[in-house]
């Protein structure tokens, strides 16, 4: 790999996880929704994206606009159980919802090609653009990330934000303001789950394939030490924290490591930063809770 | 008018709410006082829609609130004023009256927005008006107990609320500020609002209250003026010692 093709790597592998990441902090920062089903969304993205291209021969904003109405639908799922489980269990439900998801995508050999994935994913063309060499593609993800954060910029400062607080910290004093708290949990989901869904299909376009490894618990638990890290609810702290957090381990490629090792160190290195920050600063990650 | 007929609810094998009756004239200010336990905090729940009663009536301004959501009863008019405090601690003062005034407006996502500074300022009004014009940039969670309190109550006047049910207002409040409270009390009847006080401070509620309803055991036991209920003999037995050591010093009860 070049030098720059290297850097053009990094900066897409930013970009894709600025959207990951933000889209988790809004629903989990801001209202304390603790959907370990966000990495099942960014899931559907991709492998929806990846069939809809290579089966179907379908364009770039087919592809991303398919994908996002079905991650919506699937956020409904999210909301039905937030309804009736309380956040802890609700944790449990998403994190067991989304292994659900797993398997099908290991399973449903006829659609996913199960653990062998979806090979010959093609990048996208748009009119007359290609976007085959990295360079522009990610000049492509840079104004589409560009975009994706000013909305969250608008989101994380505007009254939505406060509706989502609000509801965080205590549903009942929010009803008593007129707000439904189980359509604001609704939306958020819907919100995060369509953009995790982008953010999914962006990576099925830049590898060219995907497979069910690229989607486990070690996912979520990278973008859970970035929002983490970065203070949940705080939207520059996630932009910080991701950039720090994917650049983190890069200088380790130049040392001598075998490849085999770094994988590994890498997760390691992630769930330790997560815990670390967990343990030191419990006290302010999650937001007390309030009874009637 | 606030109408409740025959309320029952249960909660197991227990009786909660026992056959509750009562009506409310549009204005006028209720004080409801009973001993711990005796389901004043269930009434106004079943009221704001967070327990639903197996059976009665509730009726608001002509609309069966049973059939109602509790967000929607809100936005009927129905205000509520917790015993625990209701305010959002992690938001700024203001952020607090904003997001109530919000609610009802199609406005406010754009932070840069005409209508956002509108409602901001509208919230510094209603800020000003109780003595925290200076706290509004700061957490809610910072401020003292009769400071939340005026907070929540202006929050919900600032949404809109025609009807105030407050949960022991002056619990948790020093006696200086029980005074402020006090008196945004009596501006909400200037406003013609109706109003439901739980309260235990009984010489509080004879001045704001010109009707007192005591409950006992999910049941309304008594419901007539102050001065009778003072006097009367079957109240001496249940709540004698409750409402003579309140009236020496204050509320002793926390926010339970
Ligand atoms: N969700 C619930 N589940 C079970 N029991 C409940 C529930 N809510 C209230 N109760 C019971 O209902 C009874 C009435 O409670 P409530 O909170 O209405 O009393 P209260 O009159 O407000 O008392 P206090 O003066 O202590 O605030 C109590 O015995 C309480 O234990
Ligand atoms: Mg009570």
């Amino acid at each position: 790999m070049g030098q720059l093709d290297y850097i053009n790597h990094l900066l897409i592998l930013l970009c894709i996880y600025l959207i990951l990441a933000q889209s988790f902090n809004f629903a989990f920062g801001l209202g304390g929704l603790f959907n370990l089903a966000h990495i099942a969304a960014y899931a559907l993205g991709a492998y929806c994206t990846a069939i809809l291209s290579t089966d179907y021969d379908k364009s770039f904003f087919y592809c991303l606009g398919v994908s996002a109405v079905i991650a919506a639908f699937f956020s409904l799922l999210l909301g039905a159980i937030a309804i009736r489980l309380s956040q802890e269990y609700f944790a449990v439900g998403t994190l067991a919802f989304s292994a659900i998801v797993s398997s099908f995508l290991i399973n449903w050999k006829s659609l996913t090609h199960g653990v062998l994935g979806i090979p010959n994913i093609p990048r996208p063309v748009i009119g007359q653009i290609d976007f085959y060499q990295n360079s522009n593609f990610l000049a492509l993800l840079v104004g589409l990330t560009a975009l994706i954060m000013f909305l969250f910029y608008l989101l994380f400062y505007g009254r939505f934000a406060r509706d989502l607080k609000a509801q965080a910290e205590n549903p009942y004093a929010t009803m008593a303001i007129g707000k439904s708290v189980s359509s604001i949990r609704n939306d958020a989901f819907i919100i995060s789950s369509v953009f995790a869904s982008i953010g999914g299909s962006i990576f099925s376009y830049y590898l060219n394939y995907i497979d069910p490894s690229s989607f486990t618990l070690a996912e979520m638990v990278f973008v859970m030490s970035i929002v983490v890290l970065g203070k949940p609810g705080s939207f520059w702290g996630t932009i910080w924290a991701t950039t720090f957090l994917v650049l983190l381990p890069e200088p380790l490629r130049f040392v001598q490591i075998n490849a085999s090792i770094l994988g590994p160190m890498r997760q390691l290195l992630y769930a330790v930063i997560l815990f670390l920050v967990v343990y030191y600063k419990r006290a302010t990650i999650f937001p007390q809770k309030r009874e009637v | 008018m606030l109408k409740i007929s025959n309320l029952q609810l249960s909660i197991g094998d227990t009786k909660i709410l026992d056959d509750i009756s009562l009506t409310v004239r549009p204005g006028e200010h209720v004080g409801i006082i009973g001993p711990n336990g005796s389901g004043k905090t269930t009434l106004f729940n079943c009221i704001s829609g967070f327990l639903t009663p197996q059976s009665g009536k509730i009726i608001f301004c002509n609309k069966d609130l049973l059939k109602l959501a509790p967000h929607n009863r809100a936005l009927h008019g129905v205000g509520r004023v917790f015993q625990n405090f209701g305010i959002f601690r992690e938001m700024t003062v203001l952020e607090n009256v904003v997001a109530a005034i919000e609610t009802k407006k199609m406005s406010g996502i754009f932070p840069w927005s005409k209508s956002y500074q509108r409602h901001v300022s509208q919230a510094q009004e209603f800020l000003a008006e109780v003595g925290l014009g200076d706290k509004a940039d700061k957490k809610a969670g910072t401020l003292s107990g009769g400071q939340m309190r005026l907070l929540e109550i202006s929050r919900a006047l600032a949404f809109g609320a025609e009807m105030f049910m407050l949960d022991e207002p002056t619990a948790g409040v020093s006696p200086k500020m029980k005074g402020e409270v006090e008196s945004l009390l009596t501006k909400l009847s200037r406003l013609n609002k109706t109003v439901l006080i739980i309260e235990h401070d009984m010489n509080f509620i004879q001045r704001l209250c010109g009707r007192i309803i005591v409950m006992d055991t999910g049941k309304i036991i008594l419901d007539d003026t102050p001065e009778n209920v003072r006097i009367n003999p079957q109240l001496q037995e249940i709540y004698f010692g409750t409402i003579n050591n309140d009236a020496h010093n204050g509320n002793q009860k926390g926010q339970a």
